[in-house]
């Protein structure tokens, strides 16, 4: 499927609809990675009001996938789309879950942010959790580019990326693990920190998901739940 | 008539007569006419066939020698045709000088249209922005960069404002947005790498409050000493004035610290909360009041046409109006007028310190937000000014979307008048001018 093909319907409003529909998702995509860049921002330079703004801005996410699932909705029932619009609407369907739970992470990750800003700050001020973080905002990015320009050769990548993530996120664990057994006054600080990275490293997850829909909606393909690397005729052009 | 032409015409008209002279003889004139008009329709349909044959190939080796009628119509379409491509190729040519000189702009842009879809963009906007110049077209832009400010800039419509977006392929990076009108209903986007610039201002910014802060506690030290020592009898009674001037210059000094705090409080704070309701009648009250001595101070007029409150924070447009009074009191004469007013119109409230001092030169307006910008460097100092007061007043307004505009004339006073909009007041009628008196 080409993107073209979205605008090759013989009803014009229907087109509008798919389209409309489609800048919306993206929409809340640039929402929920202003979302979790802030987030990041917050937890790595201490900033406490930062942190609580991105969990109070939490409702918009909210707000923008009941609407986009009530229009899904709309156009099920209306126009009884077939083939590669239905693959589109119901990827879009999974694809606002998967960013609205990025948004929960995010205000997650805002509120311990504001915890550990009132905390005594390690002397690297979270350097590891800034890694995952960009790491993390790169495949959220990445994944989004993907449904934008449907491109399946940067969703292949960001699947295979989320192998990565997890490698790091184990490191982390293993670092914060460390860290307690060292000096037990500092469990309740490190604590917060493994939360956090394992908040970002569910949203690797969910950005992996969300290029598995993408994946889905191009060429039709499940691609959920079995290893990507052995799929070697995904890879176009 | 063309030679060619007025030829083929007499030819033909000579190869009918000749058909019917010929006919005549044996007695068939007519037959005689029409044998010859067949034959004439044959050789021309047999041209006719080779020309589409050599336009389908393309090589008119028969039409070229010669000068029939089918020559001439090969030389004229052949001139036709090498225009044509000659037009074609130097509009090619044009066009891509135009696309190499757009690749060579440093800053990234974008056509849209006016959907805000990508009609073409060049390599900057590739290499600062992650667009695909092949790929993207067609897309919407606000769909590859997916700022939400970014949407609000495209669709607001409003081409006067700038932005600053995350950029999408610089960690820690910034791209700065404009988007100006082009063609019918067309667009031009314009991305720069702000990076450094932004990294420079949060760079000073942050120099500033550490530096401030740094000096404040030395500065309690000195004049905490200071003051036990003009206290104390036992010091010799020739220090008392040195140590008197010492915690004067250690007060000023407190003072721009303090100032100083303010101001990169206020820098690196967000936009003024719009939940709070600031009542500025009643603020304008209280400055009057705080600064007014009778005598030593000029007149100070309220004239409060508008009861609207202000949406914004309370302590920030007190040091605001503060800041404005506290400089029209120190630039008029104590026999001066100063003009407090506060009045509002559907296109928003407007606050203005009016003052028939002596004025500001035109020169001088526009650096005068600057921090420690004086006019007169020799003379201001004295007059217990720090020369932040106005960067303040500048900083306060533009965390309540507010814009400062000042009038002046050497001589003739000045005025500074502070211009908020109406999304920031709080709906309420207009009430008739009312006058409090003059002096408490």
């Amino acid at each position: 499927m080409q993107a073209s093909d979205l605008t090759d319907h013989i009803s014009r409003r229907f087109n509008k609809d798919l389209e409309d529909l489609r800048n919306m998702v993206l929409s809340m995509g640039g929402l929920v990675e202003t979302q979790l860049s802030r987030a990041i921002a917050a937890i790595v330079s201490g900033d406490s009001e930062l942190g609580l703004q991105v969990a109070n801005d939490d409702y918009k996410v909210n707000k923008f996938e009941v609407n986009i699932d009530e229009e899904c909705s709309r156009i099920l029932a209306t126009r009884a789309p077939a083939a590669g619009d239905l693959r589109l609407i119901v990827a879009i369907i999974k694809t606002i879950t998967d960013l609205e739970r990025i948004g929960d992470e995010a205000e997650k990750i805002g509120f311990l942010a504001s915890k550990l800003a009132a905390m005594d700050r390690p002397a690297d001020s979270y350097r590891e959790l800034k890694n995952l973080g960009t790491h993390v905002s790169h495949m959220l990015r990445d994944a989004m580019n993907a449904f934008a320009r449907l491109d399946v050769n940067e969703a292949t990548e960001v699947v295979l990326e989320d192998e990565r993530v997890d490698v790091e996120y184990e490191l982390i664990q293993r670092q914060c693990i460390t860290f307690m057994m060292e000096d037990p006054r500092s469990i309740k600080r490190v604590m917060n920190v493994t939360w956090a990275a394992r908040s970002l490293e569910r949203i690797g997850d969910h950005a992996k998901n969300i290029c598995e829909y993408v994946i889905y909606m191009v060429q039709g393909k499940d691609v959920r739940h079995t290893v990507i690397s052995e799929h070697d005729d995904l890879i176009t052009d | 008539m063309p030679g060619a032409s007025r030829q083929f015409l007499v030819g033909l008209i000579l190869l009918l007569l000749a058909g019917g002279a010929i006919g005549w003889i044996y007695g068939y004139a007519e037959r005689g006419i029409l044998v010859a008009a067949l034959l004439a329709l044959f050789w021309q349909v047999r041209h006719l066939l080779a020309f589409v044959r050599a336009i389908r190939t393309g090589d008119f080796s028969v039409f070229r020698q010669g000068d029939g009628i089918w020559q001439q119509i090969f030389s004229a379409f052949s001139y036709q045709q090498g225009r044509a491509g000659r037009y074609k190729r130097q509009y090619r040519q044009l066009l891509r000088e135009i696309r190499k000189s757009t690749d060579a702009m440093p800053d990234g842009a974008v056509i849209l249209n006016e959907a805000n879809e990508i009609v073409m963009c060049n390599r900057a906007a590739k290499t600062i922005a992650g667009l695909k110049p092949k790929k993207d077209r067609g897309q919407r832009v606000d769909n590859i960069l997916r700022d939400p400010e970014l949407t609000r800039l495209l669709r607001s419509n409003e081409f006067a404002q700038e932005i600053d977006i995350p950029s999408p392929v610089r960690d820690d990076g910034w791209l700065n947005c404009r988007v100006v009108p082009y063609g019918a209903d067309q667009k031009m986007l314009f991305l720069r790498d702000v990076t450094d610039r932004i990294r420079l201002t949060r760079m000073r910014r942050d120099f500033v409050g550490n530096a401030s802060h740094e000096l404040r506690s030395p500065l309690t030290v000195i004049s905490g000493y200071l003051d036990s020592m003009s206290d104390d009898p036992s010091v010799i009674a020739e220090w008392g004035q040195p140590i008197a001037q010492m915690r004067n210059q250690a007060q000023r000094m407190n003072r721009i610290v303090a100032e100083l705090l303010e101001l990169s409080r206020l820098e690196s704070a967000g936009p003024a909360d719009d939940t709070q309701l600031v009542d500025v009648a009643k603020l304008l009250t209280i400055c009057r009041n705080a600064l007014y001595q009778a005598g030593e101070t000029p007149e100070i007029e309220l004239e409060v046409a508008s009861d609207a409150q202000l949406r914004g924070n309370n302590s920030e447009i007190e040091s605001l109006i503060t800041n404005l009074l506290s400089n029209a009191i120190r630039h008029t004469p104590a026999d001066g007028r100063i003009t407090l007013r506060w009045e509002t119109s559907p296109a928003g409230g407007v606050l203005s310190v009016a003052d028939n001092g002596e004025g500001i030169n035109a020169e001088h307006l526009p650096r005068l937000t600057e921090r420690f910008f004086r006019v007169d460097p020799g003379r201001a100092r004295e007059d217990g000014g720090v020369g932040l007061g106005l960067a303040i007043v500048k900083h306060v307004l533009g965390r309540h979307d507010a814009k400062l505009d000042i009038e002046s004339e050497r001589g003739e006073g000045s005025r500074f008048i502070c211009r908020f909009p109406a999304g920031r007041l709080s709906v309420s009628a207009p009430v008739p001018l009312r006058q409090p008196p003059a002096s408490p």
